[in-house]
């Protein structure tokens, strides 16, 4: 039993960047074995498996069927089990996302051990894998690690970063078969409704978002305002999508866009790992009327305030 | 149809301890516990069919300080009834025994249909309780939910997905929901009535023996989980805060430091 097997999610016809993340993450931990991939899916593609080896996977394990085409815990979990089975692997490792998240736990209950959840970094210390989880609005951190025979963890989305020039070679690719029956049919996956994307953020220079902090969908005008005036876009936390304040389209974090934007202006948004994750700005400024709000660990610059009145103020400055 | 939702007591996020200090326990003051906020999204769930189907909810909360305190809420929120597993022996940080106890809870309940539970707990954001009981009692799961209905021979389920959600439908019969944070979810209050019941009830009280289980099936001892430290977390950013003045006097204060540092702040 050795070497660190890692889920590869396929996601929009890709391989989902966290797997690159926590490839590029666990290439180097060698005294633990072998990094392999395994790779769910109706028909794998040649570009996949030639990424997943670029990336430091130096085997593939594929399982090919209907059933995988897209992610149902039922199946994903029995091709898994498979797959851990023939590979004995010593570490199970999945990146981030929901369906992810979903599946590695379960796994774990199959060798009766735990799951270590959400981890931001992981560090070899001699043989032991230990995992850090930041906890409490990322104010502490836990480190951990797993005694259990083999060692499960999914890592927080957006932790790692992905080796921009990776130089892996063609892995070894191992075809797995596996049979589903009825019982792993019976959720079935509707339809996947894709938030619509009317505004691109990913390249936008100055954003103006706006958290549960600004307070119902008539307040939102004022993130609008000071958006137009500064010739950028608005963005919003998931808290006021679901709320219906604000289009989907405008979500920033791990379940909607990614941005980086020179100028960040975060206003009445706490600082949710979920939101921050999505955010990589030059400069940071956070509004928020509570002190201790997690959003000043991140800011450059930070005002103890009501937003309302902040930023009105902020707008005729600027003009 | 019979409803079990499970509850996690937490430390009022408002309280004053920080980093390190807000999980120090001699610090807590039980009475600051408050239920998990995303767990009362699933009380809602809950609620919701008991409105349209008639459901009968219990609220189950395992805890070693002041579980009692939760179910009362929730039974003042509207569950039928609740049920307490009060133990210091249970090492609550590792999601695989907190997951085993609820599969023996449900055991012992005995008739259920459907597992409610919060997506995540707030100050761990540990989630994984939930696909873990679902894999013990190997029943249809859908996780992360922010809609749930039942309609005519299958509940219809909206899960959150990145870039989107996803409807999923499962076949009425057993399973568990995980339920996040959502417009459709937005917990009720309590309500006068409900306060009376809650004041009345009978909570039952159940000891780790009443459930088949001894302290070393649930203690840190048998875990495979080893907590090695829990340390602050020291961001090197420096961060220009400024939390004092009129209003006007911070934006001044803040386009002064600003320009100073040569940072712009754009402009059409
Ligand atoms: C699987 C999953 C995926 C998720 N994906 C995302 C995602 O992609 N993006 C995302 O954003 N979230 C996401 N979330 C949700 C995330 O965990 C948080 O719940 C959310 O980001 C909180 O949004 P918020 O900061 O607006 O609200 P809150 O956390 O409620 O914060 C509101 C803030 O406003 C402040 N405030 C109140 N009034 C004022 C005022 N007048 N002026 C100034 N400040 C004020 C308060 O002090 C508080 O800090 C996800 C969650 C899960 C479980």
């Amino acid at each position: 039993m050795t070497g660190i097997l890692v889920f590869a999610l396929i996601r929009d016809g890709e391989i989902e960047e966290n797997v690159l993340g926590v490839l590029n993450k666990v290439k180097n931990f060698t005294s633990l074995g072998d990094v392999s991939a395994a790779l769910l899916c109706e028909q794998a593609k040649d570009e996949w498996i030639s990424t997943l080896g670029k990336h430091g996977a130096k085997k593939v394990f594929v399982v090919e069927a209907p059933e995988l085409s897209t992610y149902l815990s039922r199946a994903y979990v029995k091709a898994m089990l498979e797959i851990i089975k023939t590979a004995d692997p010593k570490v199970v490792i999945g990146g981030g996302l929901v369906n992810v998240e979903d599946l590695i736990p379960r796994l774990a209950v199959h060798y009766n051990t735990t799951c270590l959840e959400r981890v931001t970094d992981l560090i070899l210390e001699g043989d032991d894998l230990i995992a850090i989880t930041p906890v409490r609005d990322d104010q502490a951190m836990v480190k951990m690690k797993s005694k259990g025979e083999k060692i499960f963890i999914t890592t927080r989305a957006g932790a790692f970063f992905i080796d921009e020039n990776p130089e892996g070679q063609e892995p070894e690719i191992e075809k797995l078969t596996v049979s589903f029956d009825e019982k792993d049919r019976i959720v079935k996956s509707v339809e996947i409704l894709k938030a619509k994307k009317t505004v691109n953020l990913k390249d936008a220079k100055i954003i103006v978002a706006g958290g549960r902090g600004v307070g119902g969908k008539d307040k939102f005008a004022i993130i609008k305002e000071l958006a137009d005036l500064l010739g950028g876009e608005m963005g919003a936390t998931r808290a006021c999508t679901d709320l219906h304040w604000i289009e989907e389209t405008y979500e920033i974090g791990q379940t909607g866009q990614s941005v980086s934007p020179d100028l960040y202006i975060a206003a009445g948004i706490s600082g949710a790992p979920q939101h921050i994750c999505g955010v990589k700005a030059k400069t940071l400024i956070a509004i928020n009327t509570d002190e201790r709000a997690s959003i000043f660990k991140y800011c450059d610059y930070g005002i103890v305030g009501d937003l309302h009145q902040i930023l009105p103020i902020l707008k005729e400055k600027i003009k | 149809m019979n409803i079990v939702v499970f509850i996690r007591q937490i430390l009022d996020p408002q309280v004053n301890l920080e980093g390190i200090d807000y999980f120090d326990e001699s610090k807590i003051n039980a009475d600051d516990l408050i239920i998990n906020p995303i767990d009362k999204n699933a009380i809602e769930g809950a609620l919701k069919f008991k409105d349209s189907e008639g459901a009968t909810v219990t609220a189950v909360c395992v805890g070693d300080l002041k579980p009692e305190k939760a179910v009362r809420e929730a039974i003042a929120m509207g569950c039928n009834s609740g049920i307490v597993v009060n133990s210091k022996d249970i090492f609550s940080h590792d999601p695989l025994i907190m997951a085993k106890v609820y599969h023996k809870v449900l055991e012992k309940i005995g008739e259920y249909d459907l597992v409610m539970i919060g997506g995540q707990v707030m100050p761990t954001s540990s989630y994984a309780e939930a696909p873990i009981l679902a894999e013990l009692l190997d029943i249809p799961s859908v996780l992360y939910v922010e809609k749930l209905e039942k309609k005519d021979d299958a509940f219809i389920v909206s899960r959150v997905l990145e870039g989107g959600k996803e409807i999923v439908q499962v076949p009425l019969g057993k399973s568990l929901f995980s339920i996040s944070d959502s417009e459709y979810f937005i917990p009720r209050y309590t309500s006068m009535r409900g306060i009376m019941m809650s004041k009345r009830a009978q909570i039952p009280a159940w000891t780790l023996e009443d459930l088949g289980l001894s302290a070393n099936d649930v203690g840190q001892d048998i875990s495979d989980l080893e907590v090695l430290s829990l340390e602050n977390i020291v961001i090197e950013k420096e961060s220009f805060i400024i939390s004092e003045g009129e209003p006007e006097e911070m934006v001044d204060k803040l386009l002064e430091k600003m320009k100073e540092d040569g940072i712009k702040l754009g402009g059409a």
